[in-house]
């Protein structure tokens, strides 16, 4: 298929002797919404982790934008525009919510020693250019009037939308959203959720989300990829994945033989 | 009968001393300032300060004494070797968590010494390097003469200020650095790796930069102690003084610039004052004892101003 922006083929993970992934594979559709569930333990981060450069596979390819990545380190991936957050946030807690913010911008000549002494200008110039964006980005995300206030004062939800906002701020083609509602109030996931919606239709961003609100998943995702035990067991539109039987065992506690 | 406690106050109001304790305190404000960067603003623990300290005053007096090299060549090439050590002792260990980082500094910086202690065709060994600042000399004197005769008999004066200007104008530098985009993304290094990771940030190569540019400020606060002293000996960079360095930057606050060179005079004031503390015990004992004084000094003030004199307290408690 050739409107997929990930390929993830045959990916192994070990940790010693337990197979975290073992030979999952799955595809994730350009300006789609993908959901991947699967109970505890199934292997869902480990396979982000995989994904985004954060942990070395021991086997299978992963392809993004007709690239492989695989291998590659992770600070390389998010800049071919494949940017992720975290289960637990990771905003950081000693800096301002702005810096958070301007931090992640890319094509910032001042961010090495060389253009801080010789292209003062140009960085001054792209610095004015980030602000201006990341305020934008804050306003929209209800958090404009905690840009000055370090990130450690913020709420758990607010962080979530954080962490969403200064994904955002890195110019992404694909988020990778690692249980983004744990923990948040309903009525600021469901804001969450309209944001996702609306970078995904005004954007076109595609997006892959760890979750387990099933209600979140059938109710917002365009294909959802279930995981048990290291594999893909089903993958496919919201209402078939659900009806699997498959699924439905390994949400049971599969091998309890009726 | 001599009283059991008796400070002469006469040193201290001597110009001679607070020169010497001057020249002290901006020579390690300079050392000092390479650590902040690591440990204050990209989170790496750096105990192997002294060791490129010592790599910068060899090499100066080395390329000066064996080969014959006028100082002023000296100077700029010692630093590039010593920034080359920081980047060849960061490539393989900077991979390695942070105290086990710790550990890998302060073996490198033992190894540097020992070194120096037996290459003793090069280094002179425990019996030093000599004769590799005569030209300082011929300086140091024509800036002698500018300044006015009243300050004639001072013949420390222009290390003095020579050495702060050193001071101000690295200070002022790195401060600009810690400003810019780059000193942004140290932080966000020193708060959380993974997310700088994340965010598309090489984080390997900004912690070689940072320890490159901690070695190179070693490299310079070298020059500044061998030309104090006018010979290096091994034992000028034992451990102890990078500890000193790390009281300075806690007395003075993590992650602020300024207070380090305010933390190095406290502290060098505090310890060459109590040199004329007259006490009925033996001198190595009052030796130890300064140290004591420092210990305690610093214990009191990491339980009641964690953040140091000039620190954030809002950057050390919002840790998550």
């Amino acid at each position: 298929m050739t409107d997929e922006l990930l390929r993830v083929a045959g990916v192994v993970k070990r940790f010693g002797g337990v197979r975290a992934v073992d030979g999952a594979s799955f595809g994730v559709r350009d300006r789609s919404i993908t959901a991947l569930i699967g109970p505890n333990g199934a292997g869902k981060t480990t396979l982000f982790n995989v994904v985004t450069g954060f942990a070395r596979a021991d086997g299978g390819t992963v392809v993004y934008d007709d690239r492989e990545v695989s291998g590659r380190p992770a600070h390389a991936i998010a800049r071919c525009g494949m940017v992720r957050t975290f289960q637990i946030t990771k905003a950081l807690a000693a800096m301002p919510v702005l810096d958070n913010m301007t931090l992640a911008a890319p094509r910032q000549p001042g961010e090495h020693l060389v253009g801080v002494i010789a292209r003062p200008r140009a960085a001054r110039r792209r610095e004015r250019a980030v602000r201006a964006r990341a305020r934008e980005l804050l306003a929209r995300y209800g958090l404009e009037r905690k840009a000055d206030d370090y990130a450690g004062t913020l709420s758990g939800g607010q962080r979530k939308l954080l962490e969403l906002a200064r994904a955002l701020m890195a110019e992404p083609r694909m988020v990778l959203l690692d249980e983004p509602m744990a923990g948040v109030n309903p009525a600021l996931a469901a804001k969450l959720l309209e944001h996702v919606h609306a970078l995904r239709d005004q954007e076109g961003t595609t997006f892959l989300l760890i979750e387990h609100d099933m209600e979140v998943v059938m109710g917002h995702s365009d294909r959802v990829v279930c995981m048990a035990q290291g594999r893909v067991i089903a993958a496919g539109e919201p209402e078939a994945v659900r009806s699997d039987p498959r699924v439905i065992d390994a949400y049971l506690g599969g091998g309890a033989e009726r | 009968m001599t009283p059991v406690l008796a400070v002469s106050f006469d040193a201290l109001t001597s110009a001679g001393f607070w020169i010497g304790v001057g020249v002290l305190a901006g020579t390690y404000a300079i050392f000092t300032l390479g650590l902040q960067l690591n440990v204050g603003f990209t989170g790496i623990i750096n105990f192997g300060q002294a060791g490129f300290m010592a790599i910068g005053a060899y090499a100066m007096g080395i390329l000066v004494v064996r080969a014959g090299w006028s100082l002023w060549a000296a100077l700029p090439a010692a630093t590039a070797i010593a920034t080359a050590a920081g980047v060849l002792l960061g490539l393989p260990s900077l991979r390695l968590r942070a105290d086990y980082f710790a550990i890998v500094t302060i073996a490198f910086a033992e190894i540097v010494r020992y070194v120096a202690q037996n290459a003793r065709g090069l280094t002179g060994g425990n019996q030093g390097l000599l004769g590799f600042d005569d030209e300082w000399l011929d300086l140091s004197d024509r800036i002698l003469g500018w300044l006015p005769a009243s300050v004639q008999d001072q013949f420390l004066l222009p290390l003095l200020i020579v050495v702060w200007i050193a001071v101000a104008l690295l200070t002022g530098l790195l401060m600009l650095l810690q400003r810019s985009p780059w000193g942004r993304v140290l932080r966000a290094i020193r708060e959380d790796e993974d997310a700088a990771r994340a965010l598309g940030k090489n984080v390997l190569a900004y912690k070689l930069q940072s320890i490159a540019l901690a070695a190179a400020l070693g490299a310079i606060a070298g020059y500044f102690l061998a030309l104090n002293l006018s010979f290096l000996s091994p034992e000028s960079f034992e451990p102890q003084f990078t500890f000193i360095g790390f009281t300075i930057l806690i007395l003075g606050g993590l992650a602020s610039y300024v207070g380090v060179a305010l933390g190095s005079v406290i502290i060098w004031t505090l310890l060459e004052a109590t040199r004329f503390v007259d006490l009925p015990l033996a001198a190595e004992k009052v030796a130890a004892l300064r140290f004591v004084i420092v210990g305690v000094a610093l214990i009191v003030l990491v339980a009641f101003r964690p953040q140091g004199i000039v620190g954030k307290r809002e950057e050390m408690v919002l840790r998550d």
